[in-house]
């Protein structure tokens, strides 16, 4: 009898232990890292600024202001609509902590689905975390969803219906960001959201945004510049700018009638240019084999390399792997491409940076040297 | 032995091709269509080509039969692109059946139609390679990125068919044969 006492409670303890360990890691993902604005930031706001609603609630986001003070063009730059697309939040951390302003005004919220970042997608065997080695040590970044955590917004419809378009996508999708836009003031939690990243670009009047991402290399939309009808123009010439950097992207239009995205309503709904990036992320795909932190940061595959192989699939997969500095080297090159057209385009209100890496000084320097801590 | 003169004859017989497109300069008239086979984005980028050599061009990206009165050169921009489809609102065999119906029409009225490949290896394999094979098989000429013909499918199909074909190393350099087609 005694003997089932001292288990009783040994079971117990290590059962509070469990308890204990698995809750602060739970904390722990509820938990935003620290950022390291360059030296240049002017100021900074919150998204519930624009729309009240979603103050206090895990879908407010830090937003950052780079005033040149001189006049130009206003650019807003969008990292981490999908947490689970490291290169995207990675590449607008960098611009955030090294972004020199020369003419005009930017934008970034490198957090712009914030709840996304406070979970994984279940069954997947996702990492937390990754790092990036700096020379002051190692900096940890949170690896999130592509959806909104189901504990901000649950349960998920069997059909989401986006609005206003009606358009059906499946239930999972309601959690998703990128395809909630308008959005409604009125609506579920990642609608708010959306609603409030309308109202900001309305009221910032903003002249080009940039939505940074990443797909599984089996998508088909890989290494892609995505974008609106009126922003044509400054897509094409960026695509001229980016060869000539021996950086190939595709050009993708936006179809008028695929509804909810950044660079569909983004467009219809204000007078900004929108465009969309996509960059090859092996974690994210079905074939991608051992699922961990090596895999987001030096993309090696060997499955992916079998499949480019078979020629079954067009696979966009490099024989080196997709290692994470030239993802994000390739966001970096296309914003500054994009910016650069813009400006030959609007030569009488242009928006001018500096301090910022291109894909190859991001290859050959790393990653960890354009990062601030 | 025999190797070697294997490739001396494909060095002739590409050599020979390579010449034979020098011989299609100012062949081509003018006014010019492009459309696309596929509906890739592409053509935008040859609408600019086009424009950057003060070419007299109309774009479409859903050309039809009617589309070719007036037409002297048709140029065809093959690539499959899923977000181009869902734009145009098409299945890929409607836009196959709209592609072969264009360029049946095409050479019933005598129209040339200029194959310019410009997506690399982007917009070949899979869904694209039968509107690539397709527009490839019926031109008179072929301006390709080099990229998109790293395993010389099209240059196979030159040699086959005899059809003159320029190869360029990247999308900005494909400019000046275009333009030296019809000056």
């Amino acid at each position: 009898m005694k003997k089932h006492h001292i288990s009783a409670i040994v079971i117990s303890l290590i059962t509070i232990l469990a308890g204990i360990i698995a809750s602060l890691e739970f904390h722990k993902l509820h938990v935003s890292e620290p950022l390291y604005p360059s030296e240049e930031l002017t100021s900074e706001g919150m998204l519930s600024d624009y729309f009240p609603g979603i103050k206090d609630t895990n879908g407010d986001t830090k937003i950052y202001f780079f005033d040149s003070g001189k006049p130009g063009a206003t650019v807003f730059l969008a990292g981490g609509t999908h947490p689970n697309e490291p290169a995207g939040y990675l590449a607008s951390v960098v611009i955030l902590e090294n972004l020199i302003p020369e003419k005009g005004r930017v934008i970034v919220i490198p957090r712009l689905n914030n709840s996304a970042f406070t979970c994984t997608d279940p069954m997947e065997a996702f990492p937390q975390s990754f790092h990036i080695n700096t020379d002051n040590g190692p900096r940890e970044f949170r690896f999130g969803s592509r959806a909104t955590n189901p504990l901000d917004q649950w349960p998920d419809p069997l059909v989401y219906s986006h609005k206003p378009s009606g358009q059906q996508y499946s239930g999972l999708e309601s959690r998703n960001l990128n395809r909630a836009y308008p959005g409604s003031s009125k609506g579920s939690f990642t609608e708010k959201v959306a609603y409030a990243i309308m109202q900001m670009i309305e009221k910032e009047k903003v002249d080009i945004s940039y939505d940074l991402h990443e797909a599984a290399p089996e998508i088909p939309i890989i290494n892609a510049i995505v974008y609106h009808e009126k922003s044509e123009d400054i897509a094409m010439y960026s695509i001229l700018e980016l060869e000539m950097e021996e950086l190939q992207f595709t050009p993708e239009l936006s179809p008028k009638n695929f509804h909810g995205l950044s660079h569909r309503e983004w467009g219809d709904y204000t007078e900004t240019y929108p465009f969309l990036m996509e960059t090859s992320n092996p974690i994210q795909g079905r074939l991608r084999g051992k699922t961990n932190e090596e895999l987001i940061l030096d993309g090696v595959s060997k499955n992916y390399q079998i499949a480019k192989e078979t020629g079954a699939l067009r696979i966009v997969y490099r024989d080196e792997g997709e290692q994470l500095e030239h993802r994000v080297g390739r966001h970096l090159s296309g914003f500054m491409a994009i910016i650069s057209s813009y400006n030959e385009i609007h030569f009488d209100n242009p928006v001018e940076v500096s301090g910022l890496p291109g894909y190859q000084e991001l290859v050959e320097n790393g990653i960890g040297k354009y990062l601030n801590n | 032995m025999k190797k070697q003169s294997l490739k001396i004859f494909s060095l002739i017989v590409i050599s020979a091709i390579l010449f034979s497109f020098s011989s299609e300069t100012g062949k081509y008239e003018q006014p010019i269509l492009i459309t696309s086979a596929g509906q890739s984005a592409d053509v935008k980028l040859v609408k600019l080509l086009a424009k950057k050599q003060e070419l007299s061009a109309e774009t479409k990206l859903m050309a039809d039969v009617s589309d070719l009165d007036g037409i002297k050169t048709l140029i065809i921009v093959p690539g499959f692109s899923s977000k181009g489809l869902g734009a145009a609102g098409i299945s890929q065999q409607d836009e196959m059946t709209r592609v072969e119906t264009l360029v049946k029409a095409a050479n019933e009225k005598n129209i040339p139609i200029v194959m310019m490949h410009i997506g690399g290896n982007a917009r070949r394999g899979g869904q694209s390679d039968g509107f690539c094979q397709l527009i490839a098989e019926n031109s008179k000429a072929m301006i390709v990125v080099a990229q998109g013909n790293e395993d010389d499918f099209f240059t196979k199909i030159s040699k086959e068919k005899g059809i003159p074909m320029e190869s360029v190393e990247k999308i900005s350099f494909a400019a000046e044969p275009m333009g030296k087609l019809f000056k």
